[in-house]
């Protein structure tokens, strides 16, 4: 989940690093300070969200994430997470590297391919845009932004209008 | 030249009086109450952590975490 979590945020824009997970036993309060004060400094040198180094502005950085939080619940990715999981079970290799990859070939494509297509329509809402325009505005590659305007289309959600895009 | 130097001094008094919003999602039974603990035992710890408790690490899910970031929060602390 954390890695799932960390390579999502990643994808909307926000450093990773924001996210922690750590271990503190209900014995060990100094160890719980230590790590919560690590924690806060840390968060203070990268700054407020949206003014970390190489993060776009809060108020895409917003959309972004409106659009994450519905991908995330979307059943595709939510499926693959959970097939996931079982196979990883069954293999028991939990190493950083193999469930960073697993995560980065088995899980994520869908969830970016739902969050381009949620965050165009978040796009659309305030009207009729260009193909190049919503490939700017999500950050996505004009194919993959095809891709999900092809598959919107289809169910109706969106259609073409005039040179651009509207929804359907 | 000055106005520029006024700009980063206001940055770096800016970043200086950062007070981060930090999401804790904390395990009922052990993160929970090693924070408990710490707090009666009187350890001083930033109080940027707002708790979210929950009874299992496990219950949490990636769209809590996303759902923290989209409201704002500044960064997500998870401890289990």
């Amino acid at each position: 989940m954390a890695e799932v979590a960390r390579q999502a945020l990643a994808d909307a824009g926000v450093n990773p690093q924001r996210m922690s997970l750590e271990w503190a036993s209900a014995a060990e309060g100094p160890r719980f300070v230590e790590l919560i004060t690590y924690y806060v400094n840390k968060i203070k040198g990268l700054g407020a969200l949206g003014q970390g180094e190489n993060e776009p502005e809060a108020d895409v950085i917003a959309r972004r994430l409106s659009a994450a939080v519905k991908a995330a619940g979307a059943r595709k990715p939510r499926t693959a997470f959970g097939t996931l999981a079982k196979k990883m079970a069954k293999s028991g290799d939990y190493s950083p590297e193999a469930v960073s990859e697993a995560v980065r070939t088995k899980v994520m494509p869908g969830l970016r391919a739902e969050r381009i297509a949620e965050e165009i329509l978040i796009c659309l809402a305030d009207g009729a845009k260009s193909a190049a325009d919503l490939a700017a505005m999500t950050g996505a590659d004009d194919a993959e932004v095809e891709k999900a305007l092809t598959a919107l289309a289809k169910k109706k959600a969106v259609r073409e209008e005039g040179a651009g895009w509207a929804l359907g | 030249m000055s106005a520029q130097m006024d700009n980063n001094k206001e940055n770096a008094m800016a970043q200086e009086g950062f007070d981060p919003r930090i999401l804790g999602f904390f395990c009922h039974w052990c993160c929970y109450a090693a924070a408990d603990s710490a707090g009666v035992s009187r350890y001083q710890y930033p109080p940027n952590v707002r708790v979210v408790r929950v009874m299992c690490t496990g219950r949490i899910d990636t769209r809590f975490v996303l759902e923290a970031f989209k409201c704002g929060a500044d960064g997500v602390f998870t401890g289990g």
